[in-house]
């Protein structure tokens, strides 16, 4: 216990200031990949809700891809396939060997394209839910375009999306984990790094499983806390 | 996109396809039931179990499935008193492992979807039932989980979707599931384009078999909203012979 | 059928407050609206009535344009609406802006309320003044105030809508229309989404507007009411208007058989 303690502390010997600093990583390289899913999910949506034909079947194709398979490929994807793009051009400017995205680029992209995939269900299903008459009323007003979907449409949606969207933030959260196999030292490659250097895993993923729950439990309350103030006057 | 390379690629992932089949399958029973088991325990608050099953559900649902893998791949071989268990037979084969870990995983979510589920069966449905003199297992098997599964299964289908997905960190713990292969020829060619467009097709072709699956479910528990059109038929028929 | 002659003549002087020519408005095979003549001058109440299916709402959603009629002008306080014709059949605005300007002239008060649920009743009313025609919010809050007052929910202003009963939030509706000072107020069916001891609360509050002497188009189902407030009762049949005078006049015995059967019920 008490080696656990010193294990984990903070001094010369300790792991903690390195775990915390990773927790900070996963959770940046999470909420970069939830923006930039939240904008591509808006974009898919409105694709889905007020597109053309081809642009409907082009956002059902994603949606139903990205939904279906593994974001472990995904992000191989991301990671390899952006080596692909840059190593010539890196060998071109004589730096030799393999180039990609550094990992946190890659697993942002990855994460994002896979997050905005179940942004875009979320967004389209709090469209459908907001009553079709209030959006009326503000056109009736004699609200332009751009007014009524930044003053009434999207309010509404935003109050309606509040919790599919914490739970798809919950999904990115714990999908973060796997961006670990591009070498960013985000928590999980902490804990492999810790436990090869100390070989004792069980007390490094273990730490691991905790920072996870800690930043989950966290982030439930916060959206908790959203929900409740932006849900006033819901019925 | 070099079509012979992808056609060699996917001739190599063909074994890959029975490994996440099988971790898939395996894992959806196994953790239904358990998650069934759960859900009871929630609904019916049968304590101390009760506090045990929440506080379980909310860490497995709370971590991600790759940390609970590693705990039980790596993690567990730190104690020697489980490396000179009996279990260690198991424990130290990565197969095995990563089933534990989806079953555990998913009977987490699974049990808040039936726990749902069963709060959703409407009161007076098993009040008629109690009227009729069911009660206890005999009320349950034939009343609350019929009623409960049906009202399940969508959400339930979504799980399924999820597991499939979720097999491919097998790969990460050493199984050569579909993933796995996957990964060995990206790292093999640095080809991961034509590796995903293959890797990808058998995900989306065994998900869509799956959701197949979930619908013919579907119409079979529920033949109120099957439709009423054959027997219409068969009404009209009559009618035209009665004078 | 004095269906061609409107009742209320157009005065060159004083352009009326609404004035509808020729409008015709289909949804696929049918056509719902075959021609509608009509005006409305400053101050006149004019009630609508006509069975269900007759059109009633496609008319007021047509002088707004939350629908665009196939054919015909549609005319607000001397300003038309121009309409141009669209690629692939029907019509579009010829100048967004315009028709924006103009529905904001335009009150509306629906049936089914439709107030914003994620802002207070408040801030449904002052939400197009500061937003819409851009009036200083210490202003309008003022205003709004004033016009809760008047609809009898001043103690309700800092409620969400979802807190109220129906017909205080119909009155909330009706005085976030009334916030914008429109020129005419457009009403469709607004009690008969109500219980009906609810009906008379949001009766009395268009009576008092009606009598201060705004234009005012109500589509309703209540004849009597109908009968009381209005300068004018127009009656549909079909897509057309059949019947449309002085209510001492339409509602003469034996004028109309169809229109008999209407009011019976
Ligand atoms: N958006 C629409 N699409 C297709 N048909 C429509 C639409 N809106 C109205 N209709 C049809 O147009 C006809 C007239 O509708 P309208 O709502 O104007 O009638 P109304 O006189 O207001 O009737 P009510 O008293 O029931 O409100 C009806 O047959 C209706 O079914
Ligand atoms: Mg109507």
């Amino acid at each position: 216990m008490l080696d656990t303690l010193t294990m984990f502390g903070f001094g010369p010997e300790g792991w903690g200031p390195a775990m915390l600093r990773a927790a900070a990583n996963t959770v940046a390289v999470a909420a970069a990949g939830f923006a930039l899913g939240g904008g591509l999910g808006i974009l898919v949506a409105w694709a889905k809700i007020a597109g053309n034909a081809p642009l409907r079947w082009l956002a059902a194709a994603y949606t139903t891809i990205l939904r279906g398979i593994p974001d472990l490929l995904v992000i191989y994807l991301f990671y390899f396939g952006s080596g692909l793009l840059l190593t010539p051009i890196a060998n071109m400017f004589g730096v030799e060997g393999f180039v990609s995205f550094p990992g946190f680029v890659a697993g942002m992209g990855a994460i994002g394209v896979v997050s905005g995939a179940y942004h875009a269900e979320v967004i389209r299903g709090a469209f459908y839910s907001v009553k079709a008459g209030e959006l009326e009323a503000a056109t009736a007003m004699g609200m332009p375009r751009l007014l009524k979907f930044r003053r009434i449409t999207l309010p509404l949606v935003a109050r309606h999306a509040l919790p599919g969207l914490g739970n798809v933030w919950q999904m990115v959260l714990k999908e973060s984990a796997l961006i670990s196999v591009t070498g960013l030292v985000e928590i999980m490659r902490q804990a492999q790094i810790g436990s090869s250097f100390t070989r004792q895993p069980f007390t490094f993923y273990f730490a691991a499983g905790v920072l996870f729950l800690t930043i989950t439990i966290l982030s439930g309350l916060i959206f908790n806390r959203l929900e409740h103030r932006y849900s006033r006057g819901r019925a | 996109m070099d079509f012979e390379f992808l056609g060699q690629t996917f001739l190599k992932l063909l074994p890959g396809i029975p490994v996440t089949l099988e971790l898939a399958t395996l894992s959806l029973l196994l953790g239904a039931c358990l998650a069934l088991a759960f859900a009871v325990i929630r609904v019916r608050r049968i304590r101390p179990l009760n506090w045990l099953v929440i506080g379980y559900v909310y860490v497995f649902r709370g971590t991600p499935l790759l940390v609970q893998m590693f705990i039980i791949y790596y993690g567990l071989a730190q104690f020697p008193e489980i490396r000179n268990s009996f279990a260690w037979t198991y424990l130290r084969e990565p197969y095995w492992c990563a089933l534990l870990a989806l079953v555990l995983n998913t009977a987490a979510y699974g049990s808040e979807i039936l726990r749902g589920a069963l709060l959703s069966v409407p009161r007076g449905q098993i009040m008629a039932a109690q009227a009729c003199g069911m009660s206890g297992f005999l009320l349950f098997r034939r009343i609350s989980f019929p009623i409960a599964l049906r009202q399940a299964l969508p959400a339930y289908g979504n799980e399924f979707i999820l597991m499939i997905k979720a097999t491919s960190l097998a790969s990460l713990v050493t199984l050569a599931d579909v993933t796995g292969i996957a990964a060995r020829i990206i790292a093999e060619t640095y080809r991961p384009v034509e590796v995903f467009v293959a890797a990808g097709t058998i995900y989306l072709a065994i998900s869509y078999g799956l959701i197949l699956l979930v619908r013919l479910a579907e119409t079979r528990l529920n033949p109120d909203q099957r439709d009423p059109a054959p027997v219409a038929r068969v009404d009209a028929a009559r009618k035209e012979v009665t004078p | 059928m004095n269906q061609m002659t409107p009742h209320a003549q157009p005065d060159p002087i004083q352009p009326s407050a609404v004035s509808v020519r020729g409008l015709r408005k289909r949804y696929g095979a049918l056509e719902v609206l075959k021609g509608i003549d009509f005006d409305a001058r400053r101050g006149e109440v004019v009630s609508i009535l006509g069975s269900s299916g007759s059109g009633k709402s496609t008319l007021l959603r047509c002088i707004n344009m939350l629908e665009i009629p196939e054919a015909g002008t549609v005319t607000v306080d001397g300003t038309e609406i121009a309409l141009i014709a669209q690629r692939g059949g029907g019509r579009q605005p010829a100048d967004a802006r315009a028709m924006d300007r103009m529905r904001a002239r335009i009150g509306m008060v629906f049936q089914d309320f439709n107030l914003w649920s994620h802002k207070t009743v408040l801030g449904n009313v002052i939400e197009a003044p500061t937003h819409v025609q851009k009036r200083p919010r210490a202003d309008c809050i003022t205003e709004a105030r004033a016009l809760l007052d008047k609809v009898g929910i001043a103690d309700k202003a800092d409620q969400y809508p979802s807190r109220l009963s129906g017909g205080q939030q119909q009155r909330a509706a009706i005085a976030r229309a009334l916030a914008m000072n429109p020129t005419v107020m457009l009403f469709d069916e607004p009690t008969s989404a109500l219980d009906p001891e609810l009906v008379g609360e949001v009766l009395r509050v268009i009576r008092a507007l009606a009598e201060e002497g705004r234009t005012m188009l109500i589509v309703t189902h209540e004849v009597n009411f109908a009968r009381d407030i209005s300068d004018t009762v127009v009656f549909m049949n079909e897509g057309v208007i059949e019947e449309s005078g002085p209510p001492e006049e339409v509602f003469a015995a034996g004028n109309n058989t169809r229109l008999a059967r209407f009011i019976e019920g």
